[in-house]
């Protein structure tokens, strides 16, 4: 392992591959990511793949269209297929106060430049034959959205990455962040120590562990999401359907495997991530209800991953601290990171390349924002 | 469905498993015992065998009686017997999930003992995916317990015990066995099995692989080739055979998923048979409330499974916070008494693997095997007269022909694995040892028959059982046929359980020859062998794991040239071991390859991480599962 570097990343989920692969592209190859066990073996390898814009807050509106850009051109530019299924996203509104705020966020959406469209049920039957929308007052759609696998995300990533000379160390695990003034000087892992230049915290559900260590206090708790998966049918449903009111989303992956999962609001903050029997049995009475034609189609695995969340469920990027300048966040990203992770890396690499981003500011995302508290959280998330 | 209340759990209705059941509740705790089959009896049911081991673990008896007698136990002592019901995981809480096929049972137990057996090894080798190759279990389990053929001629891999027996229980069914291929030098498993199939002409190839196979719909052909010191085939050695079913008899994995799902400490053990569960003497793992018994803590024979299942239920019986009056006295003397049992079977060259198994896996001394005390005593002084021959080469754990002896005849002695002795002056050539022995290896000799011919009594295991008077192919014992013989006499006792004594009359000279005979069909004759173009057979191309259809060439290349180092790396890049096996079938293989490409032992690997359920349930029946609790 090299002694000395200009960046190191601390993760190699889909966030810290993503900014290596992107700092490479910019010229920045004297970088080594580490990560404690295997890539995406943290949350990144345990989402569903989700990849949607239709988010509440115009600021994940905009990066989740930069990323689904980056996402429908992998393939030529990485060389790799990542099981992109183009299907896009179906949301189901059942009282008439979630239809209103469904049509406005729709508006704001549309306003910031996404396909979105307010759909009725018989048009969501069209959309999706097998769900039962009884009950169901309107939905909204956006044919644009889709999902993707994300360990071909994160390989893909990662083999270009290492590819234009980026060091990934697996297996590493930072026991310390060393500081020099206002500066980290080092990062210290069970496999050495490296001085550098730069460090960026990819951790996600440990990211606040790792800011601990450079002296930072963030924002972020991590959760338990579950989800499960079944036996791979013939594909019966193109798009991602995400039901607040039920409290479920589920997809039909590329493979033909359907993916489901709920948050659960009673979960505390914590690392775990062991199944339960409640969510296997609560989320099958869910999805059944929702697409009765699946009974008799089996699970054959659950398991649970962290959603890093930060104070509006938005994530925190950039800088997080003037004690520490040359320490780069891109964290707390409350269950949408797979998704946002393509353009998060080329905002964070645009970030130590030119001391700026580029592409889409992101003064809306600095840690900053909390000053005063939470002005306005995301509330489209599930 | 509701939430079951119960003191001791048990998972799996196998030997260890109904013998950890019946013990704990005849001390008195609740004991719910659940089994992914819908007949209890594990492995036993299809063994139509007679078992080695002493009268404590039932030996003589066939294996499908010893299933009766253990079930019967259970019932007996109060066990709550659920069949039918697969434990599919054990959560964070403590509560074991079992899904039968009309609901998702949830356990919530004080105590668990994991008896959950083994699977089979699989070999992957070019076209190993076609129908017609199975585990020999699976071949068990089609002709012993559903009656059905699984083809008509078999090639057998593996020359260890299970290999043998499956072989010879092919024979049985009328199924014809063209050979038995074994990668090493040595036959694995006990010389008297291999013996058996040898007499009835069953040739058994040493230092043989399988190369390929060939069929369109089916199996309709094997290439196999002698192997070399390094165990690559040898070039220019290669020989068809025309099968069309191909059973693999390589090694069992203790099936230890669950115990790694709940967070037991685990260790690879080479002799145990892959990674099992640290666990004490007392058969308790690192967690406290859990206990395991039998093939899942380390593989050996049925014998040694049920007195570990004995274990395993005393000391969690012992362990329960509720007094059961199990006083330690008591709880001491079986302790004592089980232990001693295990050493006997562990003892002698056959008890090798387990005891240094399990001593590596405790980190303790191997413990020194007893000297055993007796060898053969070679039968010069036999010209005249009529007696027992015992053609018994191994110290084998067995004591039978000294049991049923009515006469005193024979002596074992204390320790099972001596070879058994002979008093020739108390032998009245009965031929109630020949019938009762598991290895069928004892025969009676009547010299004095006329004056120039001698009688044999051989035991016999086929129908139809040839009737006095009959002539039938004497055979040698490698089952090449010496000479015409008449059968003298047929005894088909029911004290005899379903092993008939024939008489053959021959010349004397073929007194020391004959050990089998044939009536007629049972080794089956084949034609010209039809063999499509195999020279573009490539080894890449042989799918490794089933589920997912993966090809050897796509794991090297995860490895090469994706960097995967481990079984994880390689489930989430290939999806092996997502299917409904959860990796059953390709881990193992997928772990060799890893450890060859890498230059690392096999016991580096971690297998994947293993995700409940372990078998798919469906979404309708956890969805109308309920969270009551009942008691």
């Amino acid at each position: 392992m090299k002694k000395k570097t200009d960046v190191v990343i601390i993760g190699g989920g889909v966030i810290g591959t993503s900014i290596a692969y992107s700092l490479a592209k910019n010229g920045v190859t004297d970088v080594v990511l580490v990560e404690r066990d295997t890539l995406s073996c943290g949350a990144t390898g345990r989402c569903a793949g989700g990849i949607r814009q239709q988010w509440s807050e115009p600021s994940n509106v905009r990066l989740a269209r930069a990323s689904i850009e980056i996402f429908k051109n992998f393939r030529e530019e990485m060389g790799r297929d990542i099981g992109l299924v183009e299907g896009g996203y179906l949301l189901c509104a059942h009282a008439e106060e979630e239809a209103e705020r469904f049509r406005e966020t729709v508006a704001m959406q549309r306003k910031v430049g996404a396909d979105v469209r307010i759909v009725t049920p018989e048009e969501m039957r069209d959309i999706a034959p097998c769900l039962n929308t009884d009950g169901m007052i309107l939905g909204a759609y956006c044919p644009d959205d889709c999902h993707a696998d994300p360990f071909q995300v994160t390989q893909g990533y990662a083999e270009n990455a290492r590819r234009l000379g980026v060091d990934i160390e697996l297996h590493t695990e930072v026991t310390e962040i060393r500081k020099k003034g206002k500066r980290v000087a080092a990062v210290v892992t069970n496999g050495g120590k490296i001085e550098c230049n730069w460090v960026v915290n990819a951790a996600g559900g440990h990211s606040a562990e790792v800011g601990a260590m450079a002296g930072v206090d963030l924002p972020t708790k991590s959760y338990r999401h579950q989800i499960a998966v079944t036996e791979p049918i013939r594909r019966i449903q193109e798009p991602l359907i995400v039901d607040f009111y039920v409290n479920i989303y589920f997809c039909q992956t590329a493979h033909g495997s359907f993916m489901m999962g709920y948050g659960d609001e009673a979960e505390k903050p914590g690392h775990n991530v062991r199944g339960t029997w409640q969510f296997l049995e609560e989320i099958s009475r869910r999805l059944t209800g929702l697409v009765p034609a699946l009974k008799d189609i089996s699970v054959v695995r659950q398991w649970a991953g962290l959603y890093n969340m930060s104070p509006d469920a938005q994530p925190i990027l950039g800088r997080v601290s003037d004690e520490v300048e040359n320490f780069i966040c891109a964290v707390g990203f409350s269950g949408h990171g797979f998704m946002l992770a393509p353009i998060t890396g080329v905002l964070m690499a645009e970030l130590i390349t030119y001391g700026e981003t580029r592409t889409l500011p992101i003064d809306e995302l600095s840690i900053k924002r909390f000053e005063g508290g939470v002005k306005s959280a995301e509330a489209n998330v599930v | 469905m509701a939430m079951i209340n119960t003191e001791i759990l048990v998972i799996g209705g196998g030997p260890a498993g109904l013998c950890a059941a019946a013990e704990a509740a005849e001390h008195g705790a609740k004991v719910l015992l659940v089994d992914d089959k819908d007949v209890l009896g594990g492995q036993l049911i299809k063994q139509t065998h007679r078992f080695f081991g002493s009268r404590q673990q039932y030996a003589g008896v066939r294996g499908i009686d010893i299933a009766k007698i253990l079930i019967e136990n259970a019932r007996e002592f109060g066990v709550e017997l659920t069949t039918g019901a697969t434990a599919t995981a054990i959560y964070g809480d403590g509560v074991v999930a079992a899904a039968t096929d009309d609901g998702f049972l949830k356990v919530r137990p004080e105590k668990i003992i994991a008896a959950t057996g083994a699977y089979e090894n699989m070999l992957a080798f070019p076209n190993s995916d076609l129908p017609g190759v199975y585990g020999a279990g699976a071949v068990q389990t089609l002709m012993n317990v559903n009656g059905v053929a699984p083809g008509n001629r078999v090639l057998m891999i593996g020359a260890g015990n299970i290999g043998l027996i499956v072989a010879y229980q092919l024979l049985q069914a009328g199924i014809g066995v063209a050979a038995v291929i074994e990668i090493t030098d040595r036959v694995g498993g006990y010389y008297v099995h291999a013996n058996k199939i040898r007499r009835l002409g069953v040739p058994i190839l040493l230092r043989h692989t399988v190369k390929y196979a060939w069929g369109g719909e089916g199996v309709e052909g094997a290439a196999i080739a002698r192997v070399d010191e390094r165990y690559r085939p040898i070039p220019g050695t290669e020989r068809d055979l025309a099968v069309d079913t191909i059973c693999l008899s390589v090694g069992l994995t203790p099936l230890t998923e669950l115990l790694w799902n709940a967070g037991c400490g685990m260790k690879y053990i080479a002799q145990l048979g892959g990674h099992v569960a640290w666990h004490d003497e007392n058969m308790r793992t690192s967690r406290e409330d859990i206990y395991v018994a039998g093939d899942a803590s380390g593989i050996e024979e049925a014998s040694s499974a049920m007195i570990e299942g004995k274990v395993a239920g005393l000391n969690a019986a012992y362990a329960l916070k509720r007094d059961i009056g199990l006083s330690k006295k008591n709880y001491e003397g079986c302790l004592e008494d089980y232990r001693e049992q295990l050493c006997q079977l562990r003892r002698g060259p056959f008890g090798e693997k387990a005891r240094r198994g399990k001593s590596a896996l405790m980190g303790a001394p191997i413990p020194a095997d007893r000297p055993i005390k007796s060898t053969p005593v070679p039968d010069e002084e036999f010209q005249k007269g009529a007696r027992v021959v015992i053609e018994c080469e191994q110290n084998i754990p067995c004591d039978p022909c000294e049991a049923t002896c009515p006469h005193g005849a024979i002596t074992v002695g204390e320790d099972m694995v001596n070879y058994p002795l002979l008093d020739a002056g108390k032998c009245n050539a009965c031929g109630i040892c020949v019938a009762s022995c598991p290895g069928l290896a004892l025969f009676v000799l009547n010299r004095d028959y006329s004056q120039t011919e001698t009688e044999i009594i051989l035991p016999y295991e086929f129908i139809p059982v040839p009737n006095k008077g009959d002539r039938v192919d004497a055979c040698d014992r490698e089952g090449n046929v010496v000479c015409r013989a008449r059968v003298s006499r047929a005894v088909k006792s029911k004290k005899f359980d379903r092993t008939a004594l024939v008489s053959l009359v021959v010349e004397d000279r073929y007194a020391d020859v004959v050990r089998s005979f044939r009536i007629s069909g049972i080794v089956p004759e084949t034609g010209r062998i039809e063999k499509p173009d195999m020279s573009r057979v490539d080894e890449m191309d042989t799918i490794i794991c089933v589920c997912e259809d993966v090809t050897r060439r796509r794991i090297e290349e995860a490895i090469d040239r994706d960097g995967a180092q481990s079984m994880d790396e390689i489930k989430r890049l290939l999806r092996c071991g997502m299917g409904p096996c959860q990796g059953k079938t390709c881990q193992r293989l997928i772990m060799q390859i890893l450890a060859k490409k890498l230059n690392r032992n096999i016991e580096e690997f971690k297998p994947q991480t293993y995700r409940g359920p372990m078998k798919p349930v469906s979404l309708g029946l956890l969805a109308k599962a309920d969270d009551e609790e009942e008691n």
